[in-house]
């Protein structure tokens, strides 16, 4: 049995792999890798290294902020639906993602009028912006479905999916008010895309995902006592409030970073921690770190699509949603109900 | 070295203005089963709470070995004291095995990867429990009183020094809540301290060296060995009904019963 689970996780990291070659390989046009090496070893200046300038400057760029972004969201799936003891919590169901996007247009237009500059509270407007807005969302929708000892998952959800239309129905507005020729960029960035130029994106996914995800993956063994028992966990040492707290904070930060450099995308924090479950058992040991890879390649994988599915680019929130949005009305059908009286 | 906890005049409200416990004084000693009993809300299940430092005494302080509980980590603290609540609602189901291999935390490091070792002792508190077939069943899949018994291996397998046990055979059948007592009975003789929340008064004053009787109005209303805290005015007392006290038949420890309202026999 567990040998069995063994060769899938094994085989699954492979195929990771193979994802993330195929990314650096396919796109408008695909890249030879032996031409883009040979080209390093003669040292030709980048200009006359059409092969490889392509591949630094966009395709690895490109590859890497898809794994990130992947990585992230299924890891921030993980954790809140850990800390909410509830399978269906993710960034989107609890409005996290819709908000923090509320969040980066909201800075957007305000930079437009010149009332705030490109920094706010030391932080860069947009990113900062998103993860105020994230936060105070999670807050609020823990907040409203908290009573003194236990917290409603139903109450939760809909809070979430109440607050995400409400962030939606805001970014209506900002839309609505923006200047005209910030709309084209707008509605781009609305279908979430990781087609990145340069590294500068990819430094700061990286600067906002990485810490943040080290900080759950320590969590992973106190995700295992508190899913079984909050009380038994407390009794065993698990400072509950703190845990909370933690993956709160380090699970809106997460999501506002990422949602605010590539946009809204959909359902990964949803399918890839529930399709990961199946190989792994709920255990989190192993489910998060699985998590992180499988993400960032099914992400990967998105992306590849987004390139190839039609001319020009496909928005890759537009493939995640429809490779989620069925997954998901196909979990809807086949668990039992009882599952969710928690 | 055997070791104590020790409530002293302890008090707490979860709501301001509302006592569930006023000025509680208890001892749980290595070697010594410990029975708190009482009506419903009298506020057991909050004592073991406080015992275990789960909630903090808002007068009042708990003691382990002398220094203040708060003084300890969670992890250090979950080493020395085991706690077994009434009732756990796992959120997502777990083989038998994995639920006991989870008592093992207080001793893992950040990642919470097992040792051989951790295995080892999560087998033998199946064998200890009795659970051993069922090893591999699916945690959600048992039956009320095969769920306490793996819970109950799953706190043993913190290798604690004393057990804080709330209601641990409220679902057991005869047979095997007398077991769960025989084991709690050998634990004591190889030095565990237990305190052992239960509403069957017979079995409590069969095992318990001292008994501690919680009344509605949320003091102790009685303490001592079970001859002492077992008589009918002061059951009376505490339950507010008619209680009745003979004598077990062959364990000779006080055999308690309610008399039914308006059943007169
Ligand atoms: N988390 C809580 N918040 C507020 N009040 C609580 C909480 N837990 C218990 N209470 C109240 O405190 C009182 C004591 O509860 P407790 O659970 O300690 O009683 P108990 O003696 O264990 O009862 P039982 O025999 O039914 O288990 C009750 O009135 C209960 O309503
Ligand atoms: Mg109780």
């Amino acid at each position: 049995m567990t040998r069995i689970r063994y060769s899938v996780i094994a085989a699954i990291l492979m195929l990771s792999l193979l994802i993330v070659v195929a990314s650096l390989v396919f796109g408008t046009e695909s890249l030879s890798m032996l031409q883009a090496w040979r080209e390093w070893r003669a040292q030709t200046p980048l200009y006359e290294a059409p092969t490889l300038s392509i591949l630094l400057t966009q395709r690895i760029p490109r590859t890497l902020a898809a794994l990130l972004t992947g990585a992230g969201l299924a890891l921030a799936g993980c954790s809140f639906q850990a800390l909410l003891r509830n399978p269906l919590a993710t960034p989107y169901t609890l409005g996290v993602a819709s908000s923090g996007a509320l969040g980066a247009w909201l800075a957007f237009i305000l930079m437009d009028a010149g009332w705030i500059g490109g920094y706010f509270l030391g932080a860069p407007s947009v990113q900062c912006f998103a993860f105020l807005f994230a936060g105070a969302d999670t807050l609020l929708v823990y907040l409203l479905a908290s009573r003194k000892t236990r917290t409603s998952p139903s109450v939760l959800l809909l809070a979430g999916v109440t607050m995400g239309m409400l962030a939606n129905s805001g970014i209506m507005l900002t839309r609505y008010l923006a200047a005209p020729e910030r709309l084209m960029m707008m509605d781009r960035w609305l279908m979430g895309g990781v087609d990145v130029l340069g590294y500068k994106p990819v430094i700061t996914l990286l600067a906002g995902v990485a810490p943040c995800a080290v900080l759950l993956l320590a969590q992973a063994a106190k995700f295992d006592q508190f899913g079984f028992s909050a009380e038994v966990a407390a009794g065993r040492g698990v400072h509950v409030g703190r845990l909370q707290v933690l993956t709160f904070l380090t699970g809106s930060l997460m999501t506002a970073v990422i949602v605010s450099e590539v946009g809204p995308i959909g359902f990964v924090g949803l399918i890839i921690p529930h399709s990961v479950r199946v190989i792994t058992g709920p255990r989190h040991t192993l489910l998060m770190p699985l998590s992180v890879v499988v993400g960032g390649a099914f992400l990967c994988a998105c992306d590849i699509a987004a390139r190839k599915l039609l001319p020009g680019e496909t928005p890759i929130g537009i493939i995640t949603t429809l490779i989620g949005g069925p997954f998901f009305l196909f979990l809807l059908m086949r668990r039992k109900f009882t599952d969710w009286e928690m | 070295m055997s070791h104590t906890l020790e409530a002293n005049a302890i008090s707490y409200a979860y709501e301001a203005g509302s006592d569930v416990l006023r000025a509680v004084n208890l001892s749980v000693h290595g070697g010594k089963i410990t029975g708190l009993v009482g009506p419903n809300g009298s506020g057991k299940s909050t004592l073991l709470r406080l015992l275990c430092g789960l909630l903090r005494p808002q007068q009042g302080s708990v003691m382990l070995d002398g220094r203040p509980l708060a003084a300890f980590s969670g992890k250090e603290r979950a080493r020395m004291i085991a706690f077994l609540p009434q009732s756990v609602n796992p959120a997502f189901s777990l083989s038998v095995f994995e639920v006991v291999c989870l008592g093992r935390y207080p001793y893992t490091g950040v990642l919470g990867a097992l040792r051989g070792q951790d295995l080892e002792v999560a087998r033998r508190c199946l064998r200890d429990t009795g659970t051993e077939e069922l090893h591999s069943r699916d945690f959600m899949s048992l039956s009320g009183g095969e769920r306490q018994r793996v819970l109950l291996a799953s706190i043993l397998a913190q290798e604690p020094r004393l057990l804080l046990l709330d209601e641990p055979t409220s679902a057991l059948d005869i047979h095997h809540e007398a077991e769960v007592f025989e084991l709690l009975r050998r634990l004591a003789h190889q030095g565990y301290g237990i305190a052992v929340v239960t509403h069957d008064l017979n079995l409590a004053a069969q095992y318990c060296g001292a008994l501690i009787l919680l009344s509605q109005d949320h003091t102790v209303l009685a303490s001592g060995s079970p001859g002492q805290v077992l008589t009918e005015d002061k059951l009376s007392a505490a339950y507010g009904a008619v209680i009745r006290v003979g004598t077990h038949p062959f364990a000779g420890t006080p055999l308690v019963a309610a008399q039914p309202m308006g059943g007169a026999q």
